[in-house]
């Protein structure tokens, strides 16, 4: 019964898929070049990434709001090291570095002196983003960047893939393993769900947390970095763009599969990323697409809120007796 | 005081019908929930409704408080029928549903609470809420019962008969309610408590007021009820007066279960001299218990009787690390430890069975392996990853040996019973190899023949390991343990005895005296 009830979603997943290609094909058939799927995995490896983060905070039932301006801080952090000539895998760790301690605080602000955790990250996010504009004022940075190596990121290819997606499948691949194959993923699991029952069967739930916030934050900045590969130069707004695509991704995900995993995360990710990039490539103005996003998360939470399916359930009769 | 409606004739029993619900049918998909059920009730008459987790009680609630609608059936309420499609046309009839936990709003005070919904005597936004007069009405129906409470007191601030009675008067704010009923109130309250809320029911009686009464707990349908009702397998198996039960020696448990056998408790162990895995030492939390000391031993239950709010439930966690004990010593195994949390009492031996498994116990929405082997990840993993088949191989073993129904792994523990649920805690416990296991209410919200499984799976665990019980039911403390300790108000009452008297357990435990000693 459980795996039928994954062909289902696997089909819905696939039929989504398909709906959207053939939507923005009809209007314009560049979108199925090679040239434009390449463009388009490369967006979904920054957001992906960003949203394979906040997937775990979402598992133990969290919010982070701070990644953005985390994330902002971490691209600043990374182009003044390379500003200042220090060699790439210094400044790339300096900018995860930068990531993980925000992480830390966060986690340790909400699991364990139990602040609430929509405003306090609001504040380190803010924090953040405060900090980001020490290195230069605001004003970009993007000395040595040619010099540096870090363009590679983005251009080179490993085994026929861009790197960017590359990064993209391993850090999945790492995830998934942490998250569903090994002790600790039922132990993020378990927390979510009922913490105080994880509590009492031994898992070490605000260590957990602390941990998901980290990772969060780090994949941030890990996402941010393959962003500023891309556009040659360190913004102190670039991460804000991450904010609403990654929501949208992991909701998006959670109601599709019935709960909020890797997979999941991925499969919200594609879709999210192949409409934002069918809207840029029909020339749709960028706020219409954030319109879209949001709409489409809202759409997704509610599908995944059990309530609110049940009572949109309970208005369809019929499709309660067909499950 | 059941005597004058049980000899009552059969034609002046239909005249007195408030309620008469027949041909009730109710399906979920292939399921078929109630089949042809028809139930009755009399003015004035208090009518328990009996039946094991999934005999489809609650089901019929839910359709009397039009909450499910029903696929087939008629259902009359004072003579004309009614179809109760929603919870607002229930109200209209005069149904009132007390749930077993009441949802009350913390904040608000006991009156606010009662006429929550109705503050004002107009809809609109700006109707105003007049906070004296509704002082004033609530004020004026709790003086119709022989009952004192504060009502301007916040709820949360209560205790759980006086929010069990809050809700009641809410459910009693329509002038015409006619049919109540509470779901389970005596769940979470104390002997004193159920005494004062079984005062309340009687004088709703009196006044005609209908209540459907819904127990797991048999005795209580003695005390109280005029008649009862069992359900089973979805079908109405029985219904009798409380005074023809007693005259025919009926038993209740029977006719709930398919077998023919009630709740029974396994043999008391005849070793007395195993070694002591678990000693306190004048135990103490300051405000929640006292000079707590026993000693518990491979080979035998040690059962603790104290009711809600005895301190038996902290003691339980302090034993377990979620409370730091602020005086005396815990000592395990011969050496004293001090646990910081309940993962250190775990990797010591210890393991709870927590009184509240919903909120405490178990992770809901996941499945038997999953909470079977969460207590144990690094038995459950090699190198860090999980060995998925080994677990479920594992996990299926001790559903088995637990006897859970139905033996189904893969499913969500959303999907068992109370009692199927409660085992899956006890094979976690089994899968996790403490050498003392701390069983809390293990039987709260489980049906009789899921009872003498757990009771038989304690013994059977006791044999090798050290078990204690903590319940709030004398009954089973008394049944289950070979050696018992009665709490009272934080203070143990008398030493540890072999072989204790049930009353005098009673005693200790609800009046804190010890016969022929000092009291408290």
């Amino acid at each position: 019964m459980i795996r039928n009830q994954l062909i289902w979603r696997l089909g819905a997943f696939a039929a989504l898929v398909a709906l959207i290609t053939v939507l923005f094909a009809m209007q314009n058939s560049a979108y199925v070049s090679e040239g434009n799927i390449r463009a388009l995995m490369r967006h979904m490896s920054v957001q992906g990434l960003a949203a394979l983060g906040l997937t775990f905070v979402i598992v133990v039932r969290h919010f982070d709001l701070s990644f953005p301006g985390v994330a902002s801080l971490g691209a600043m952090t990374l182009g003044w090291l390379i500003a200042i000539g220090m060699p790439l895998w210094v400044a790339v760790t300096g900018g995860l570095a930068m990531g993980f301690a925000f992480g830390l605080v966060n986690g340790i602000a909400v699991a364990r002196l139990g602040l609430p955790d929509i405003v306090t990250t609001i504040a380190t996010g803010g924090l953040a983003i405060g900090f980001s504009y020490f290195y230069s004022n605001g004003t970009s940075i993007s000395q040595n960047f040619f010099m540096s190596g870090l363009l590679d990121l983005n251009d080179s290819k490993i085994i026929g893939l861009d790197m960017p997606f590359a990064i993209l499948i391993g850090t999945a691949l790492i995830a998934c393993l942490l998250l569903h194959a090994s002790r600790f993923g039922a132990g993020f699991y378990a927390t979510g769900q009922n913490r105080l029952s994880a509590r009492f069967a031994g898992v070490p739930t605000t260590t957990l947390i602390i941990l998901a916030f980290a990772l969060c934050a780090t994949l941030a900045s890990l996402s941010i970095t393959l962003l500023v590969a891309s556009s040659g130069a360190a913004n102190v707004t670039a991460g804000n763009q991450l904010l609403m695509p990654a929501f949208a991704a992991v909701y998006l995900g959670a109601a599709l599969f019935g709960r909020p995993s890797v997979g999941a995360t991925l499969s919200g990710t594609l879709l999210m990323s192949m409409m934002l990039n069918g809207f840029t490539l029909l020339a749709i103005p960028y706020y219409y697409s954030d319109a879209i996003v949001s709409t489409v998360l809202i759409t997704a939470i509610a599908i995944f809120d059990p309530r609110i399916s049940a009572a949109l359930r309970r208005l369809w009769p019929s499709q309660r007796q067909a499950a | 005081m059941a005597e004058g409606t049980g000899t009552g004739t059969r034609a002046g029993a239909e005249a007195g019908e408030i309620l008469s619900m027949s041909g009730i049918e109710k399906r979920f998909g292939d399921v078929k929930a109630l089949e042809n059920v028809g139930f009755d009730l009399r003015h004035g008459e208090i009518h328990a409704l009996l039946g094991v987790n999934g005999a489809g009680k609650s089901t019929l609630i839910k359709i009397l408080s039009g909450v499910y609608a029903k696929d087939g059936g008629v259902i009359e309420i004072g003579g004309e029928s009614y179809d109760l499609g929603s919870p607002r046309a229930a109200i209209e009839a005069g149904v009132a549903v007390v749930q077993q936990h009441p949802e009350l709003v913390g904040d608000l005070s006991g009156a606010e609470n009662i006429f929550l919904g109705s503050e004002a005597p107009r809809p609109g936004l700006f109707a105003r809420v007049n906070r004296r007069d509704i002082a004033a009405r609530a004020a004026q129906l709790l003086s119709r019962f022989p009952i004192e409470i504060d009502l301007s007191r916040k709820v949360a601030d209560m205790p759980a008969v006086e929010r069990e009675i809050v809700a009641i008067l809410h459910a009693l704010r329509l002038e015409n309610t006619r049919i109540l009923i509470l779901d389970e109130p005596t769940s979470t309250l104390t002997e004193r408590e159920k005494a004062s809320l079984f005062a309340m029911m009687a004088m709703l009686k009196a006044r005609g007021i209908a209540i459907i009464y819904i127990t797991h707990r048999l005795e209580e349908v003695y005390e109280i009820a005029d008649r009862f009702t069992v359900f089973r397998g979805g079908r109405n198996v029985a219904c009798h007066t409380v005074a023809e039960a007693r005259a025919r020696d009926i038993s209740i448990p029977n006719l709930m279960l398919d077998s023919k056998t009630g709740l029974t408790f396994p043999p008391r162990s005849d070793r007395a001299d195993g070694e002591i895995v678990l000693e306190t030492r004048g135990l103490g939390v300051e405000g929640l218990f006292q000079d707590v000391s026993f000693q518990a031993r491979k080979g035998e239950i040690l059962g603790i009787f104290g009711l809600v709010g005895s301190g038996v439930d902290e003691l339980s966690k302090a034993l377990f690390g979620a409370i730091r004990p602020d005086r005396g010593q815990i000592v395990l195994k011969g050496r004293e430890t001090r646990f910081t949390s309940p993962a250190q009492a775990l990797k010591a031996g210890v393991f709870l069975v927590p009184g509240d498994r919903r909120t405490e116990g178990l992770t809901l929405d996941e499945n038997v392996v999953f909470n079977t082997v969460l207590a144990n990840l690094s038995r459950a993993s090699a190198g860090g990853l999980l060995r998925f088949g080994a677990n479920r191989r594992a996990a299926t073993e001790l559903a088995q040996k637990v006897d859970l129904y139905p033996l189904k792994p893969d499913r969500n523990l959303r999907g068992f019973s109370g009692g199927n649920q409660q085992k899956v805690v006890i094979a976690r416990g089994l899968y996790r190899e403490a050498d003392v296991y701390i069983f809390v209410e293990p039987t709260v919200g489980v049906d009789i023949g899921a009872r003498s499984r757990i009771y038989a799976l304690m013994r059977e665990i006791s044999k090798d390991k050290a078990v204690i019980v903590i319940s709030s039911d004398c009954d089973e403390v008394h049944g289950v343990a070979d050696r018992t300790l009665a709490l009272y108000r934080g203070r143990p009452i008398g030493a540890p005895m072999r072989g204790e008297d049930r009353d005098r357990l009673l005693h200790a435990g609800i009046m804190g005296s010890e016969t022929g000693g000092k009291a408290a």
